[in-house]
């Protein structure tokens, strides 16, 4: 599903120069569900946001799907990735003003479903993430682990194919952790594709495959599954 | 998804109840005032408009000797109208207009005073559309003592009897009768041309008039062929008054020229002796409020696109999440545009409630009948076309601006504070502070020139002055009026005068006989009774004053400085005295007359004007217009109690009216007062949105350097510190539009008061002070958040961090 190769992406500043991918190759393939772990600044979330097409790298080739997007325009990207990727964060990142309902229903705005097909979904999902009785609540009246059950559904409420998790229990207990884990395991075992990097050896568990970075690279990977 | 839209647009706008208040509010401040401006300017635009023929008015130049400086009248003469149109093909019809004094009219025992009756040719209802209501249009003004009457004078006259064929006469004097031919449509507030009744010219014109050449008592309108090229017409005129006026030579003091009807209410500004302009207003001064508004309105987009991309901090993570689940950049924008445009309406709605509710005053200050009618679908259209537009304006930038955010940097937290970001911010603000300061300036200007008229010495005395109209009847028992009111208590001194101070006086031309050849000079004169310049505390600087001897009456004539100076160009004159005594007087009559006294000189104008040459002639038995009575100020009932007994005791069946003569001397300036006035109340306004957009700005300001202030508190900083470093950004803003305010307020300023003949003085400290002013009110407005931030405990910014 996805196969990057020789992916580099530098960031410069007045005086400095920093790698943050170098000549990365990561092939993931389509169900897998990965971990990428590796110390702060190692590349991770530059990594992540260029899968997420919400960066474009600085040379290399990203295959999604086949299709070689590492030079798409602003535009193509974001058509591609609003019917494809879901996103979770670590901070959640709701928004205030709309409630859960209409939080999660967003994206569905977004790709142009209809009205009525947008109601039968997101109460699908909302249901699925037992949070249905709280839908008319605004995000600060949740509990972490609430919030990032809403943040969770409104990343597959488009049922993409692809969801990147970054660190999702990273603002949680342990507790309210292992139950976003899980939901995360169980979209992976319907068929979604899960990209997670995380700090976490416990959550990575969760993952088939984890993927060590350092400097801008990789330097080993386990598989568990 | 516009639902979506709408409702996150209305939960943002409650969750920030202070941006969402200074931004409606200030929008709504600048949109009211931007109705009623356009209320105003479209108002002044109606006049004359429903006349459809191709109208002109005949006006002249006159440019006589003794005139201190040519000046352009409204006024014609009566063998103008049928000579123009036999000479000129060009011209297709005309009419004359003369207006009366008020018209005292009696219908049997009921008496009614209208108090503008036109006299006017037979094809008045020709070229002018006023609308009749009964009649025949050919045929109401055909003969002479046809009277054609207003509804409201018929309704007054004759209330519910047919008005038609009735005959109404003078109340007093000759006693012409006149019957009714017609009911005429009241006269519409936006006609420049006003009257209760119209009468055929041809009922007073007296045989001789009709060569009149020379005398210039009527207003000529002409009707002209559509495409006429006007100045190629104008220019013929100089040949075709050397035709007419060839023996007189008057042709050489004349020029004539013709003014568009639509520009006779505004454009008339540099015309003087218009007695038929119905609240002549001009149209620069429409332009002043034109801009001022426009101002007002740019100052309260501004606020809004600074006050919209100073909160882009707290949009931003809400732009990086809509992005990362698939908002495309154009939607985000038509979001944000969405929201800008929902503020304007939101803030029309307002706007258009304290219009509505404000218009009355309005009215009230402007002498308008403005009304914003509510059911006037394209003007309700257009007032909301041009808010949308304000909003598109307002909007666009923080849309682009605020849809342009890198979604992974935001939802870093990575704050959008770019430098180039600030500078515009801060360009704006320069902007509207500088336009604050020159509003403040302006106003200030226009305030003390117009306190300066109205205090300004006018080189006479007019307090406790009450003026006494006299119609020709009373005028013949003004003597004994006179010895009446002398004989009562509080009754100080008694004069009279043919015409009164602070009027447009009228001019005749004069002969000067001294040693050298006899000199033809014009110049403003008024007849009065001997006691006039001792009355009125003019003093006479050379010669004597009036006397109440028999030689002086018809005879003595006293001259004003500047028609002395005038004088003294005679070679062999060298100072006043060697005037007194020559012989001068009436161009006309065989002059027995001789200059017996020079007085200062003093303003029988407004201030607008330089003072002209003046003429004051002792003549008792011509009549006098009006009485002045000086009395006692501190005892002004008793005074007032006393003229109506003795005008009573002479005049027993005549009505008393009176007016006090310093009332009349502002009147003169009401139009300037009203200037001044909306000019200040626009430019408070202007001052009010500025502030409230630094109050915005600082607060977003305060808010964002939060930990920043936490920082340098921990550091060591004082309150002082903070609180200096916050205002001082700001304050560096005011300063510089300050110093771009100066310049071109003063090249204004100083345009302005090129109109007065008598101004102030520029001083610099009112352009020091504006600044201070501007400053003090942006430090107030700036501090409050600098303290609030610096007094905060900073352990608690840093923790939320």
């Amino acid at each position: 599903m996805i196969k990057i190769s020789n992916l580099e992406k530098i960031y410069r500043t007045e005086e400095v120069e920093t790698v943050a991918l170098n000549k990365l190759n990561i092939e993931v393939k389509e169900g897998e569900f990965v971990a990428i772990m590796g110390p702060s600044g190692c590349g991770k979330s530059t990594l992540l946001n260029i899968l997420g097409l919400l960066d474009d790298p600085d040379a290399g080739s990203y295959l999604f799907n086949g299709i070689e997007v590492a030079h798409f325009n602003e535009r193509k990207r974001a058509e591609l990735r609003k019917h494809n990727i879901g996103f979770v964060f670590q901070s959640f990142n709701l928004i205030d003003e709309l409630t859960v309902y209409e939080n999660v229903e967003l994206p569905l705005i977004y790709t142009g479903v209809k009205a009525a097909d947008r109601k039968s979904r997101v109460e699908y999902v909302l249901d699925k993430m037992q949070i249905m009785h709280r839908r008319k609540h605004y995000p600060q009246q949740l509990s972490g682990g609430q919030q990032q059950r809403v943040a969770v559904a409104r990343a597959v409420v488009n049922q993409p194919k692809l969801i990147l998790a970054d660190e999702p229990t990273g603002n949680l207990d342990s507790s309210n952790g292992n139950e976003v884990m899980q939901l995360l395991t169980d979209l992976n075992e319907q068929g979604t594709t899960i990209i997670m990097v995380t700090h976490s050896e416990h959550d990575a568990k969760f993952s088939h495959r984890i993927i060590r970075m350092l400097d801008g690279q990789t330097v080993m990977e386990n598989f568990l599954a | 998804m516009i639902r979506n839209y709408f409702k996150i647009t209305l939960r943002n706008l409650w969750k920030n109840k202070a941006f969402t208040a200074i931004n409606i509010f200030g929008l709504a401040i600048g949109i009211a005032a931007s109705i009623v401006i356009m209320l105003f300017v479209s108002f002044e635009n109606s006049f004359d408009k429903v006349h459809s023929k191709n109208i002109y008015r005949l006006n002249e130049v006159q440019k006589f000797e003794g005139m201190v400086q040519a000046q352009n009248v409204a006024l014609s003469m009566y063998p103008m109208g049928p000579t123009l149109l036999s000479e000129f093909p060009e011209i297709k019809n005309f009419t004359r207009v003369r207006q009366t004094e008020k018209l005292d009219l009696n219908n049997g025992d009921l008496r009614i005073i209208l108090p503008a009756l036109l006299y006017v040719d037979s094809t008045f209802l020709e070229l002018f559309d006023f609308k009749l209501l009964i009649g025949n249009r050919a045929d109401v003004l055909q003969n002479p003592n046809s009277i054609v009457l207003t509804e409201e004078s018929a309704k007054k006259l004759f209330a519910d009897k047919d008005p038609i064929g009735q005959t109404l006469k003078k109340f007093v004097g000759d006693t012409i009768t006149y019957t009714v031919t017609g009911i005429i449509e009241n006269v519409p507030e936006n006609s420049h041309l006003q009257f209760n009744a119209l009468a055929t010219f041809s009922t007073i014109v007296r045989p001789r008039d009709k060569d009149n050449w020379g005398g210039n008592w009527l207003i000529t309108y002409l009707e002209l062929e559509e495409n006429t090229d006007i100045v190629a017409l104008e220019q013929k005129f100089p040949d075709y008054l050397k035709k007419y006026m060839a023996e007189s030579e008057g042709w050489k003091f004349y020029e004539l020229f013709l003014q568009p009807l639509s520009t006779v209410h505004s454009g008339s500004a540099d015309i003087t002796h218009d007695y038929l302009n119905f609240k002549k207003f001009d149209k620069k001064y429409t332009a002043i409020f034109s801009i001022v508004a426009f101002i007002i309105l740019l100052i309260a987009g501004i606020n809004f696109m600074n006050l919209s991309t100073a909160r882009s901090v707290e949009r931003s993570r809400e732009v990086g999440i809509r992005k990362t689940i698939g908002a495309e950049r154009y939607q985000l924008a038509a979001q944000f545009l969405g929201e800008s445009l929902l503020l304007s309406i939101a803030a029309l709605l307002i706007a258009l409630t304290v219009v509505k509710l404000s218009l009355p005053a309005i009215n009230e200050l402007s002498q308008r009948e403005l009304s914003l009618p509510l059911n006037d679908f394209p003007l309700l259209l257009s007032i909301l076309a041009g808010t949308l537009i304000l909003g598109l304006f307002a909007g666009i930038y923080p849309a682009l601006y605020l849809s342009s955010f890198n979604p992974i940097r935001v939802l870093k937290g990575a704050l959008y504070t770019g430098k180039s970001k600030s500078t515009l911010r801060n360009a704006l603000v320069v902007g509207q502070f500088t336009g604050a300061i020159l509003l403040i300036i302006g106003t200030v200007f226009a305030l003390r020139q117009l306190q300066f008229m109205q205090t300004q010495d006018p080189g006479f005395n007019k307090d406790q002055v009450v003026i006494i109209p006299l119609n020709r009847v009373t005028s013949q028992k003004y003597e004994t009026l006179k010895s009446e009111l002398l004989k009562k208590a509080d009754i100080i001194a008694v004069t009279a005068a043919q015409q009164r101070l602070g009027n447009n006086l009228h001019q005749a031309g004069m002969r000067f006989h001294g040693d050298g050849p006899i000199r033809e000079l014009t110049s403003s004169q008024v007849i009065v009774d001997p006691d006039y310049l001792s009355l009125y505390d003019i003093p006479v600087i050379a010669g004597r004053n009036f006397t109440k001897e028999e030689s002086d009456n018809a005879r003595a004539y006293i001259i004003n400085e500047t028609m002395a100076k005038e004088l003294l160009e005679d070679p062999l004159r060298t100072d006043y005295e060697s005037l007194i005594g020559k012989k001068y007087g009436f161009g006309g009559m065989d002059s027995i007359g001789f200059i017996a006294g020079v007085t200062k000189d003093f303003n029988f104008n407004s201030l607008h004007h330089k003072i002209e040459t003046l003429s004051i002639f002792c003549q008792k038995d011509w009549g006098f217009a009006e009485v002045s009575v000086k009395v006692n100020g501190a005892k002004l009932e008793e005074a007032l109690r006393n003229i109506s007994d003795s005008w009573k005791e002479v005049n027993q069946d005549q009505p008393f009216e009176y007016s006090f003569l310093d009332e009349h001397f502002e009147e003169m300036y009401t139009a300037d007062r009203a200037v001044g006035k909306v000019v200040s109340i626009l430019a408070g306004l202007a001052i009010l949105i500025s502030c409230l957009g630094l109050f915005g700005l600082a607060l977003y300001s305060a808010e964002r350097r939060v930990k920043e202030i936490g920082i340098r508190k921990v550091l060591g900083a004082s309150v002082q510190n903070i609180t200096a470093m916050l205002s001082g950004d700001f304050i560096k803003l005011v300063l510089i539009s300050t110093l771009i305010a100066w310049p071109v307020a003063w090249f204004g300023v100083r345009r302005w008061l090129q109109d007065f003949a008598y101004r102030v003085e520029m001083d610099i400290w009112i352009f020091i002070a504006a600044g201070c002013i501007a400053l003090l009110i942006a430090l107030l407005t700036v501090s409050l958040h600098a303290v609030k931030a610096a007094v905060a405990n900073p352990v608690k910014s840093l923790r939320t961090e």
